[in-house]
């Protein structure tokens, strides 16, 4: 009980995270059809912003400056890059943003060096909200939560309450009708992708601080962030938060868990011929647990497309 | 006629030319030809069918694996020819491609590159927990075993098994493309929906692409296997999908051998830089964001291009701005590299360090051979001149050729014809 | 026809090894590491230490009447590029190895040695493992040409188990948790293996992914469910870091027993944290006898060594140990000879000293087991925390017996 108890909000801080990161992916897509690989290079970029500007200024000017500066950036690769290779049709402009991750990554470990880099949060949120069977629960976590849940329902309200949401809905559905009604469309795009960059930086300085900040982080959180997506539905809000929230919660309880398919023969009798096929039989799902989002993500491609609450097709 | 021609001249130079280079050169030679036949037949898919995989990685691992143990059941007595080694990587291909490419293309684009990058990160990941079959991470190895006198010892023999295998796949992945069910692919690209409607099974076609893209992976493995003997799971990791995209877009996918330059390109490019600079992935990263946004058919386009075109073009016209273009690149190429390799220097560790020492002030440091001062006005002044000269020289040339192709009137090829900056330095 | 072409290379090949070195023939030294890559911050340590030893050898007059020249190769982290390097190298005329990030690339390397050394007699290349722990590497993989001069799990554990239980810091409970592959494996059986002379019970063990894991508090929620007095793990870079903020962001109390606690950029971000926890190395800063080294290597480089730097700077320096009893007279160098007078050498290094043992060549070395304190001598990471010496476990103490799955053929003599 108290395993789960603690594995239960675990995985739900953790699941917000991951919304943190997805939630931008998720709106540029589902805005213009760009699957962005260089989502994570953004988060990551947000998370050194971050970390060089509060070497300064101090953690809050660092947590407000780094999804401004990102949201720049997102800004400028939608209006300066991604229109020259449109014309190419999708897989180009999937291509060209993978080919900018490469050079974010790059360029980070060319200005900060390879180490993890010490961005730390301020020692006024370092302490503990409850304590919980005898063990605390730092109020750190819950603060990333809480970040995440208020982005959702800002996004949700801007999205669905006013008037720019209904512009940027009725965009994303008939963007000529839209411009034709003389909204600017251009500039609606990217915002829309500025927004979803900024998203990334603001998870990245919000995680930063707590989880180590090296080169490494945004190759580490991608490929789980596109698992969130798809699991999701591409495109869908409300599908990448509950996506996260599975994700978090699966990945929180999976370590304790040390099932195997053996364990499973063993349920009808077959365990033991199943342990002495060794390999793929025996791994536990606990030491394997990383493995398991791909699995999960290849069955709803192959049996759901759309994801958990996605639309399109 | 022609072309024939062009080819034997190559053929020749591969057979001839090779013992005559170092160790270091043979082997660069062999990783170029391998990356080329894996970027052939990744080609095959997005080239072809217009599937673009971001798993690739699976189909090269598991030719590689399957050589090794085949390798090994030689070493331990088997009659089996090696230089046949490669068909155990054709038919682990090929049979892992069936299944992968079954369920694969059941989706088309982002979905279809999502499940395959799904599929690479689980052999991936559970690579190393199956002992038997991929040896843990320290993976399988073996040894190359004589056969009637050879004995595969030298990286000569294996730079000639390699030319072989590659040079029978290459064209026998051409000839495919030639035939009508190659034609059909083709099709599938284009209009998906007509080729069903005139009575052909999409999905089966598709799967046929893949499980033959599949089984020349497989081969390129296996190659890679007979080369380097080992092979651990880290085959099956992302950069090396990533490399194979990276190569072939370069390389031009709208040409069938296209890729080839890629391939060629940048191993070459790994072989000669990755030793001087330690930014040189970076480089790579910026050379592959230019071609696309720049010269999105790549490398092979733009040859393709002009070769198609060669009758028209009047060389003694064309001949200045290109080169002004050749020039305008470089000078740019030189200022990035200038750039680069300063800021490396200077928010290094080593350089941190010098700072302390000197008590906060900035010591001077050695680059190229000269030492500057980071403090300087000529230090920074001198790449903006490289690049902002490099780049006005770039945009005159790029005016003028942009008049020549009009004139022309071939406006629509506009983007392909200018030549990317710095794919002169590569 | 091939049959003629091969004869022609074979009688090349002779020609080249039978004709007479003009120029005295420098030593070849080849560093291929991470360079580039997820763990380039460790392949860079391995490569500042390689060539500081190698000055240091230069600065003594080098070897065979020249400068000993030292190359660098970028693996990139992965083992195919290693192998390619391997290649590059010996064609360069590379006649000693160094390579220390990773065990599978290490093991890539040890085969590639192994090969080579078969099909060119004459022509040896040898390899000095800096960093490489998997067992198998002196066990099913040994060979001559190959060296290990560095710990490896049973050794670190058992010098921890040793001067944990003499601070009274053990307990006897104990719970291990560590990384899904040998390195893990081989630390996870360490760990039950010393149960009996450490006096305590292994109450859990778990084997997770490795590096994949972004949030490890509910590994700490299965830790903290089994009470355990003591944490031993095996976990490096940033499943070291992640493990260790999980378990102090929720207040639990237990001592870890590591392996790679003092990789940098892990005291600074675990910060208060990591107070009072233990780890095994090879060498570090404050158990040396005197400052010499540590001064030494700071004039040179710039900074304390750190990490994995010491234990690689020794390793040179045994060499040079061994090369001083050596005389090529300023003709051909005999790499077999070089790894016969290795086996031979002692060095003393600043915490005790090292040797290697002829039937695996592992080396016998101490093990420098220390804890996290603050106001350290050696500041780690612009920190005031650093390492305290608890104990220096002697080399016999330490060691563990060879493995009977190694069996190394010996060259003719």
């Amino acid at each position: 009980m108290e395993f789960a108890i603690i594995s239960a909000l675990n995985g739900v801080t953790y699941g917000l995270l991951l919304f943190m990161v997805s939630a931008g992916l998720t709106l540029i897509f589902g805005m213009m059809g760009v699957l962005n690989f260089a989502h994570a290079s953004f988060y990551m970029l947000g998370a050194y912003v971050a970390y060089a500007v509060s070497s300064i200024f101090g953690f809050w000017t660092g947590l407000v400056v780094a999804p401004i500066v990102v949201g720049l950036v997102g800004m400028a690769v939608e209006r300066f890059l991604l229109p020259r290779v449109h014309a190419h049709g999708h897989a180009h402009e999937l291509l060209l943003t993978f080919g900018l991750a490469l050079i974010i990554e790059e360029l980070i470990k060319l200005f900060f060096g390879d180490f993890p880099v010490d961005y730390q949060m301020p020692a006024d949120l370092r302490f503990s909200a409850f304590s919980i069977f005898g063990s605390d629960y730092p109020f750190y976590r819950l603060f990333i939560g809480g970040v995440a849940v208020v982005m959702f329902a800002v996004l949700w309200l801007l999205l669905t309450r006013t008037r720019t949401g209904i512009v940027v809905r009725a965009a994303e559905r008939l963007p000529a009708m839209a411009e034709a009604l003389g909204h600017n469309i251009p500039m609606v795009f990217m915002f829309v992708f500025g927004t979803g960059a900024a998203l990334a930086g603001l998870a990245g300085a919000v995680a930063g601080a707590f989880y180590p900040t090296n080169p490494n982080m945004g190759l580490e959180l991608g490929v789980i962030v596109f698992v969130v997506v798809v699991v999701g539905g591409l495109g869908s809000l409300k599908g990448s938060l509950l996506a996260s929230l599975l994700i978090g919660l699966f990945s929180s309880f999976a370590v304790g868990l040390d099932w195997s398919l053996a364990g499973l023969f063993g349920l009808v009798g077959l365990g033991d011929w199943a342990r002495s096929l060794g390999g793929l039989m025996t791994l536990k799902l606990s030491s394997v647990s990383a493995t398991i989002p791909f699995a999960l993500m290849l069955i709803v491609l192959l049996v759901r497309p759309a994801g958990l609450m996605g639309e399109r097709n | 006629m022609r072309n024939i021609s062009i080819l034997v001249a190559i053929l020749a130079l591969a057979i001839a030319v090779p013992p005559f280079l170092g160790i270091a050169w043979q082997n660069a030679l062999v990783n170029v030809l391998i990356a080329s036949l894996f970027a052939l037949a990744f080609n095959l898919l997005i080239g072809q069918a217009g599937l673009l995989s971001f798993g690739h990685a699976a189909y090269f691992g598991i030719g590689a694996f399957a050589a090794l143990h085949l390798m090994i059941a030689i070493e331990d007595g088997l009659a089996f020819p090696t230089p046949l080694v490669p068909l155990a990587g054709a038919a682990a291909g090929l049979l892992v491609g069936i299944v992968a490419g079954y369920f694969a293309t059941m989706r088309s684009g982002v979905y279809f590159a999502l499940v395959t990058l799904a599929i690479a990160e689980l052999f991936h990941s559970l690579a190393p927990h199956l002992q038997g079959l991929f040896g843990g991470e320290s993976g399988v190895s073996s040894m190359r075993m004589p056969w009637q006198g050879i004995i595969f010892g030298s990286l000569i023999e294996v730079y000639y098994l390699t030319l072989g295998w590659v040079l029978t796949c290459g064209l026998a992945l051409w000839a495919y493309t030639r035939t009508p069910f190659g034609r059909l692919t083709l099709a599938l690209r284009d209009n998906e929906q007509r080729v069903q409607f005139l009575g052909y099974n999409a999905h089966a076609a598709k799967v046929i692409v893949f499980a033959v893209s599949a089984m020349a992976s497989g081969v390129a493995g296996a190659l890679l296997a007979i080369s380097n003997e080992t092979a651990n799971y880290s085959l099956f990791a992302t950069d090396v999908s990533a490399q194979v995209v990276l190569q072939t877009f370069v390389g031009g996918s709208t040409v069938f051998f296209g890729p080839v330059f890629g391939a060629a390109a940048f191993t070459l490019f790994a072989f000669l830089v990755s030793d001087l600079t330690r930014s040189w992935v970076f480089y790579q990263g910026l050379i592959f964001v230019l071609v696309m946004l720049y010269a999105p058919t790549g490398i092979g386009g733009v040859i393709a291009y002009h070769a198609r075109h060669r009758r028209q073009l009047d060389w003694s016209r064309l001949a200045g701005p290109y080169a002004l273009a050749l020039v305008g690149g470089l000078l740019v190429a030189a200022g990035v590299v200038y750039l680069t390799e300063t800021v490396a220097v200077l928010f290094g560790e080593g350089y941190a360090v010098r700072m302390r020492d000197a008590g906060g002030s900035l010591p001077r440091y050695d680059l190229f051979g000269v030492s500057w001062d980071p403090a300087g006005i000529l230090t920074w002044l001198l790449p903006l001149i490289l690049i902002g000269a490099g780049g006005a020289v770039l945009v005159r040339a790029r005016r003028s050729i942009a008049g020549f192709w009009n004139r022309m009137g071939r406006t629509e090829a506009l983007a392909a014809a200018t030549p990317e900056p710095a794919g002169g330095t590569a | 026809m091939k049959h003629i072409a091969m004869m022609t290379f074979t009688a090349a090949g002779a020609l080249v090894a039978a004709a007479p070195a003009v120029h005295a023939e420098p030593l070849k030294i080849g560093i291929i590491e991470s360079l580039s890559g997820s763990q380039t911050s460790t392949g860079r340590l391995y490569a500042t230490a390689v060539e500081y030893g190698v000055d240091q050898i230069n600065k003594a007059g080098g070897f065979n009447g020249e400068p000993v020249q030292v190359t660098e190769y970028d693996n990139a982290g992965g083992a195919p590029e290693a192998a390619d390097k391997f290649r590059q190298a010996v064609a360069d005329g590379v006649d000693i190895i160094f390579q220390g990030a990773s065990s599978a690339i290490a093991g890539q390397l040890t085969e590639d040695v192994r090969k080579h050394n078969i099909r060119n007699t004459g022509k040896e290349v040898m390899f000095i493992n800096l960093g490489g722990e998997a067992m198998e590497l002196t066990g099913d993989k040994c060979q001559f040409y190959h060296f290990r001069f560095t710990t490896t799990a049973p050794m670190r554990v058992n010098a921890l188990v040793s001067a944990m239980k003499e601070s009274g810091d053990l307990g006897t409970k104990v719970y291990s948790i560590n990384q899904n592959y040998s390195w893990g494996q081989d630390m996870q059986a360490a760990v039950k293996a010393s149960a009996e002379k450490g006096g305590y019970e292994v109450i859990d063990e778990v084997l997770h992914d490795v590096n994949k894991i972004q949030d490890f508090a509910p590994f700490v929620a299965r830790i903290k469910a089994a009470a355990p007095n003591t944490v031993f793990t095996g976990n490096w870079s940033n499943d070291l870091l992640l493990l260790m903020k999980a378990t102090g962001d929720a207040g639990l109390d237990v001592t870890f027993a590591t392996a790679f606690l003092d990789q940098p950029g892990n005291i600074a971000n675990a910060g208060k944290t990591a107070l009072g926890h233990y780890i095994a190395n090879n060498y570090d800063n404050a158990a040396a006898k005197t400052d010499a080294f540590p001064e030494a290597y700071k004039q040179a480089t710039g900074h304390y060594p750190i990490f994995v730097e010491g234990h690689s700077a020794f390793a040179l320096a045994q060499l040079q140990q061994a090369l001083g009893t050596l005389d090529f007279k300023g003709g051909e160098i005999s790499v077999t000879q070089i790894a016969l007078a290795l086996e031979n050498t002692t060095y003393e290094t600043p915490v005790g000293p090292v040797s290697v043992r002829k039937e695996d060549h592992q080396t016998i070395r101490p093990v420098v087991v220390s804890k996290v304190a603050e106001n350290a001598k050696y500041p780690a990471d612009n920190t005031d925390m650093g390492f305290e010496t608890v104990k220096i476990v002697p080399a016999e103490e330490a060691i563990y017996p060879v493995q009977e799955s190694c069996q190394m053929e010996r060259p003719e003599q």
